[in-house]
Protein backbone atom coordinates (compact mmCIF):
# COMPACT_ATOMS: atom_id res chain seq x y z
CA UNK A 1 0.00 0.00 0.00
CA UNK A 2 1.28 3.43 -0.88
CA UNK A 3 2.00 5.79 2.01
CA UNK A 4 0.03 9.01 2.41
CA UNK A 5 0.83 12.19 4.34
CA UNK A 6 -1.80 14.84 4.97
CA UNK A 7 -0.10 18.05 6.05
CA UNK A 8 -0.39 21.82 5.80
CA UNK A 9 3.33 22.55 6.04
CA UNK A 10 6.55 20.85 4.99
CA UNK A 11 9.61 21.78 7.05
CA UNK A 12 13.24 20.93 6.55
CA UNK A 13 15.47 19.74 9.35
CA UNK A 14 17.12 23.16 9.27
CA UNK A 15 13.83 24.78 10.19
CA UNK A 16 12.97 26.31 6.83
CA UNK A 17 9.35 25.63 6.10
CA UNK A 18 6.95 26.07 3.24
CA UNK A 19 3.20 25.75 3.22
CA UNK A 20 2.02 22.84 1.17
CA UNK A 21 -0.22 25.36 -0.63
CA UNK A 22 2.95 26.69 -2.28
CA UNK A 23 3.88 23.21 -3.38
CA UNK A 24 0.43 22.46 -4.76
CA UNK A 25 -0.29 25.92 -6.20
CA UNK A 26 3.25 26.56 -7.36
CA UNK A 27 3.66 23.37 -9.32
CA UNK A 28 3.03 23.48 -13.03
CA UNK A 29 -0.11 21.49 -13.76
CA UNK A 30 0.73 20.81 -17.39
CA UNK A 31 3.54 21.48 -19.82
CA UNK A 32 4.59 20.46 -23.31
CA UNK A 33 7.57 21.01 -25.58
CA UNK A 34 6.88 20.33 -29.25
CA UNK A 35 8.15 20.78 -32.79
CA UNK A 36 5.57 22.88 -34.65
CA UNK A 37 6.97 22.39 -38.13
CA UNK A 38 5.67 19.78 -40.57
CA UNK A 39 3.79 17.10 -38.69
CA UNK A 40 3.60 18.45 -35.15
CA UNK A 41 5.58 16.23 -32.78
CA UNK A 42 5.65 16.38 -28.99
CA UNK A 43 9.16 16.07 -27.58
CA UNK A 44 8.16 15.81 -23.93
CA UNK A 45 5.08 16.66 -21.89
CA UNK A 46 3.25 16.34 -18.61
CA UNK A 47 -0.55 16.18 -18.28
CA UNK A 48 -0.99 17.04 -21.97
CA UNK A 49 -3.16 14.85 -24.16
CA UNK A 50 -2.51 16.42 -27.55
CA UNK A 51 -1.19 19.27 -29.65
CA UNK A 52 -3.33 20.13 -32.66
CA UNK A 53 -1.93 21.85 -35.72
CA UNK A 54 -4.71 24.25 -36.80
CA UNK A 55 -2.88 26.22 -39.47
CA UNK A 56 0.49 27.80 -40.16
CA UNK A 57 1.74 29.05 -36.81
CA UNK A 58 -1.50 28.06 -35.09
CA UNK A 59 -1.78 25.28 -32.51
CA UNK A 60 -4.00 24.08 -29.70
CA UNK A 61 -2.55 22.42 -26.61
CA UNK A 62 -4.96 20.22 -24.64
CA UNK A 63 -4.52 19.15 -21.03
CA UNK A 64 -5.40 15.59 -19.99
CA UNK A 65 -6.77 16.58 -16.58
CA UNK A 66 -8.64 19.86 -16.92
CA UNK A 67 -8.04 22.97 -14.88
CA UNK A 68 -10.76 24.20 -12.51
CA UNK A 69 -11.54 27.18 -14.74
CA UNK A 70 -10.20 29.00 -17.78
CA UNK A 71 -8.47 31.58 -15.61
CA UNK A 72 -5.16 29.77 -15.11
CA UNK A 73 -1.81 31.35 -15.93
CA UNK A 74 -0.25 30.36 -19.21
CA UNK A 75 3.32 30.96 -20.34
CA UNK A 76 4.92 30.04 -23.60
CA UNK A 77 7.95 30.35 -25.77
CA UNK A 78 8.68 29.82 -29.44
CA UNK A 79 12.04 29.60 -31.15
CA UNK A 80 13.19 29.03 -34.68
CA UNK A 81 16.66 27.65 -34.63
CA UNK A 82 18.70 28.79 -37.57
CA UNK A 83 16.04 31.12 -38.91
CA UNK A 84 16.98 34.61 -39.97
CA UNK A 85 14.58 36.05 -37.46
CA UNK A 86 13.22 35.33 -34.01
CA UNK A 87 9.80 33.95 -33.21
CA UNK A 88 7.16 34.94 -30.74
CA UNK A 89 4.23 33.10 -29.24
CA UNK A 90 0.92 34.66 -28.27
CA UNK A 91 -2.49 33.45 -27.28
CA UNK A 92 -4.71 33.49 -30.33
CA UNK A 93 -8.04 32.38 -31.65
CA UNK A 94 -9.13 29.92 -34.28
CA UNK A 95 -8.52 32.29 -37.13
CA UNK A 96 -4.92 32.95 -36.18
CA UNK A 97 -5.29 36.51 -35.03
CA UNK A 98 -3.67 37.74 -31.86
CA UNK A 99 -6.93 38.36 -30.06
CA UNK A 100 -7.59 36.39 -26.91
CA UNK A 101 -10.52 34.13 -27.57
CA UNK A 102 -11.72 30.75 -26.52
CA UNK A 103 -9.36 29.51 -23.84
CA UNK A 104 -11.02 26.61 -22.03
CA UNK A 105 -10.20 24.71 -18.87
CA UNK A 106 -8.19 22.30 -21.02
CA UNK A 107 -7.22 24.06 -24.21
CA UNK A 108 -5.05 27.02 -25.16
CA UNK A 109 -4.96 28.26 -28.72
CA UNK A 110 -1.56 29.71 -29.43
CA UNK A 111 -0.03 31.39 -32.43
CA UNK A 112 3.63 31.69 -33.39
CA UNK A 113 5.20 33.98 -35.90
CA UNK A 114 8.23 35.78 -37.19
CA UNK A 115 8.52 39.50 -37.37
CA UNK A 116 6.30 39.83 -40.43
CA UNK A 117 3.80 36.96 -40.45
CA UNK A 118 2.50 33.91 -38.67
CA UNK A 119 4.93 31.07 -39.07
CA UNK A 120 5.57 27.58 -37.72
CA UNK A 121 8.27 27.31 -35.06
CA UNK A 122 10.75 24.53 -34.32
CA UNK A 123 10.63 24.68 -30.54
CA UNK A 124 7.43 25.67 -28.75
CA UNK A 125 6.74 25.34 -25.06
CA UNK A 126 3.45 25.83 -23.24
CA UNK A 127 3.08 25.75 -19.44
CA UNK A 128 -0.10 25.91 -17.32
CA UNK A 129 -0.15 27.12 -13.70
CA UNK A 130 -3.33 27.23 -11.63
CA UNK A 131 -5.87 24.98 -9.97
CA UNK A 132 -6.74 21.58 -11.34
CA UNK A 133 -10.40 20.63 -11.28
CA UNK B 1 -2.78 22.44 11.29
CA UNK B 2 -0.12 19.81 10.75
CA UNK B 3 3.53 20.07 9.76
CA UNK B 4 5.82 17.52 8.20
CA UNK B 5 9.47 18.13 9.11
CA UNK B 6 11.78 16.52 6.65
CA UNK B 7 14.74 17.18 4.39
CA UNK B 8 13.60 14.84 1.68
CA UNK B 9 10.44 13.51 0.08
CA UNK B 10 10.74 10.08 -1.52
CA UNK B 11 7.95 8.00 -2.99
CA UNK B 12 7.22 4.80 -1.10
CA UNK B 13 6.09 2.66 -4.02
CA UNK B 14 8.44 4.32 -6.49
CA UNK B 15 11.20 6.58 -5.18
CA UNK B 16 10.74 9.19 -7.92
CA UNK B 17 6.95 9.40 -7.68
CA UNK B 18 5.23 11.44 -4.96
CA UNK B 19 1.56 12.12 -5.71
CA UNK B 20 -0.29 15.27 -4.67
CA UNK B 21 -4.03 15.87 -4.76
CA UNK B 22 -5.40 18.71 -6.86
CA UNK B 23 -6.92 21.85 -5.36
CA UNK B 24 -10.34 20.68 -6.53
CA UNK B 25 -9.77 17.26 -5.04
CA UNK B 26 -10.77 15.30 -8.12
CA UNK B 27 -7.36 14.73 -9.70
CA UNK B 28 -3.90 13.71 -8.62
CA UNK B 29 -0.58 14.55 -10.18
CA UNK B 30 3.03 13.61 -9.76
CA UNK B 31 4.78 16.20 -7.64
CA UNK B 32 8.14 15.82 -9.35
CA UNK B 33 6.72 16.43 -12.83
CA UNK B 34 5.09 19.72 -11.95
CA UNK B 35 7.97 21.30 -10.09
CA UNK B 36 10.21 23.67 -12.02
CA UNK B 37 13.64 22.06 -12.25
CA UNK B 38 15.50 25.26 -12.88
CA UNK B 39 15.02 28.99 -13.32
CA UNK B 40 17.10 32.12 -13.54
CA UNK B 41 16.35 35.82 -13.65
CA UNK B 42 19.22 37.87 -15.01
CA UNK B 43 20.30 41.21 -16.39
CA UNK B 44 21.38 40.60 -19.97
CA UNK B 45 22.70 44.09 -20.56
CA UNK B 46 26.35 45.02 -20.04
CA UNK B 47 28.07 42.45 -17.84
CA UNK B 48 25.34 39.86 -17.55
CA UNK B 49 24.52 38.85 -14.01
CA UNK B 50 21.99 36.53 -12.41
CA UNK B 51 19.67 38.26 -9.96
CA UNK B 52 18.24 35.04 -8.58
CA UNK B 53 18.24 31.43 -9.68
CA UNK B 54 17.59 27.80 -8.87
CA UNK B 55 19.59 24.82 -10.15
CA UNK B 56 21.66 27.19 -12.22
CA UNK B 57 25.45 27.28 -12.40
CA UNK B 58 26.48 29.92 -14.92
CA UNK B 59 25.51 32.33 -17.68
CA UNK B 60 27.39 32.90 -20.92
CA UNK B 61 27.16 36.14 -22.86
CA UNK B 62 27.42 34.90 -26.45
CA UNK B 63 27.00 38.30 -28.08
CA UNK B 64 24.42 41.03 -28.33
CA UNK B 65 21.07 39.65 -27.13
CA UNK B 66 22.48 36.13 -27.12
CA UNK B 67 22.67 34.09 -23.91
CA UNK B 68 23.40 30.56 -22.75
CA UNK B 69 22.64 29.16 -19.31
CA UNK B 70 24.22 26.09 -17.72
CA UNK B 71 22.27 23.90 -15.31
CA UNK B 72 23.80 22.80 -12.01
CA UNK B 73 22.11 19.38 -12.16
CA UNK B 74 21.58 17.99 -15.65
CA UNK B 75 18.33 16.87 -17.24
CA UNK B 76 17.85 13.26 -18.26
CA UNK B 77 17.37 14.23 -21.90
CA UNK B 78 17.43 17.35 -24.05
CA UNK B 79 13.65 17.27 -24.56
CA UNK B 80 12.72 19.30 -21.48
CA UNK B 81 10.29 22.20 -21.68
CA UNK B 82 11.47 25.75 -21.36
CA UNK B 83 9.90 29.15 -21.20
CA UNK B 84 11.88 32.31 -21.67
CA UNK B 85 11.05 35.95 -21.70
CA UNK B 86 13.12 39.02 -22.33
CA UNK B 87 12.41 42.67 -22.39
CA UNK B 88 13.52 46.19 -21.78
CA UNK B 89 10.97 48.01 -19.66
CA UNK B 90 12.19 51.31 -21.08
CA UNK B 91 11.06 50.16 -24.53
CA UNK B 92 7.43 50.40 -23.47
CA UNK B 93 6.64 46.75 -24.09
CA UNK B 94 8.11 46.38 -27.54
CA UNK B 95 7.63 42.83 -28.88
CA UNK B 96 10.77 40.72 -28.40
CA UNK B 97 10.84 37.67 -30.68
CA UNK B 98 13.38 34.99 -29.79
CA UNK B 99 15.33 32.43 -31.73
CA UNK B 100 17.30 29.43 -30.58
CA UNK B 101 20.67 29.19 -32.23
CA UNK B 102 21.71 25.85 -30.72
CA UNK B 103 19.73 22.82 -29.62
CA UNK B 104 19.34 22.48 -25.85
CA UNK B 105 21.53 19.87 -24.21
CA UNK B 106 21.05 18.09 -20.92
CA UNK B 107 23.37 20.60 -19.28
CA UNK B 108 22.87 23.85 -21.21
CA UNK B 109 20.14 25.93 -22.79
CA UNK B 110 20.95 28.42 -25.55
CA UNK B 111 22.28 30.20 -27.33
CA UNK B 112 18.94 31.95 -27.10
CA UNK B 113 18.76 35.19 -29.01
CA UNK B 114 16.41 38.06 -28.35
CA UNK B 115 15.68 40.15 -31.40
CA UNK B 116 13.88 43.23 -32.50
CA UNK B 117 11.00 42.96 -34.93
CA UNK B 118 13.50 43.99 -37.59
CA UNK B 119 15.50 40.82 -36.83
CA UNK B 120 18.46 42.51 -35.16
CA UNK B 121 19.70 41.14 -31.84
CA UNK B 122 19.27 43.30 -28.77
CA UNK B 123 20.34 43.02 -25.14
CA UNK B 124 17.56 42.84 -22.57
CA UNK B 125 17.76 44.08 -19.01
CA UNK B 126 15.07 41.65 -17.85
CA UNK B 127 15.51 38.03 -18.91
CA UNK B 128 13.98 34.93 -17.33
CA UNK B 129 14.34 31.25 -18.20
CA UNK B 130 12.29 28.47 -16.60
CA UNK B 131 12.71 24.74 -17.16
CA UNK B 132 10.44 21.74 -16.62
CA UNK B 133 11.22 18.11 -17.26
CA UNK B 134 13.01 15.12 -15.82
CA UNK B 135 16.32 15.54 -14.06
CA UNK B 136 18.93 12.85 -14.56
Amino acid sequence: MAGKIIADTIETGAGADISTSYVVNGSAKAWVHFDGTGTVATRDSFNMSSVTDRATGAYTTSATNAMASADYAWTSNASNQGAAYGAYCVEGDATGTKNFNGRTSSNVRLNTGGYTAWDDALSISSVYHGDLA
Amino acid sequence: MSTVITDKLTGKTSAGDVTITSEGGSATMQLQQGVAKGWVNFNGSGTIAARDSFNHSSLTDSGVGNYKTTHANNFSSANYTFACQGGNPSDDGTRIPTRMRDDPTTSTYGNQQFTTTAAANQDCTQVAFTFFGDLA
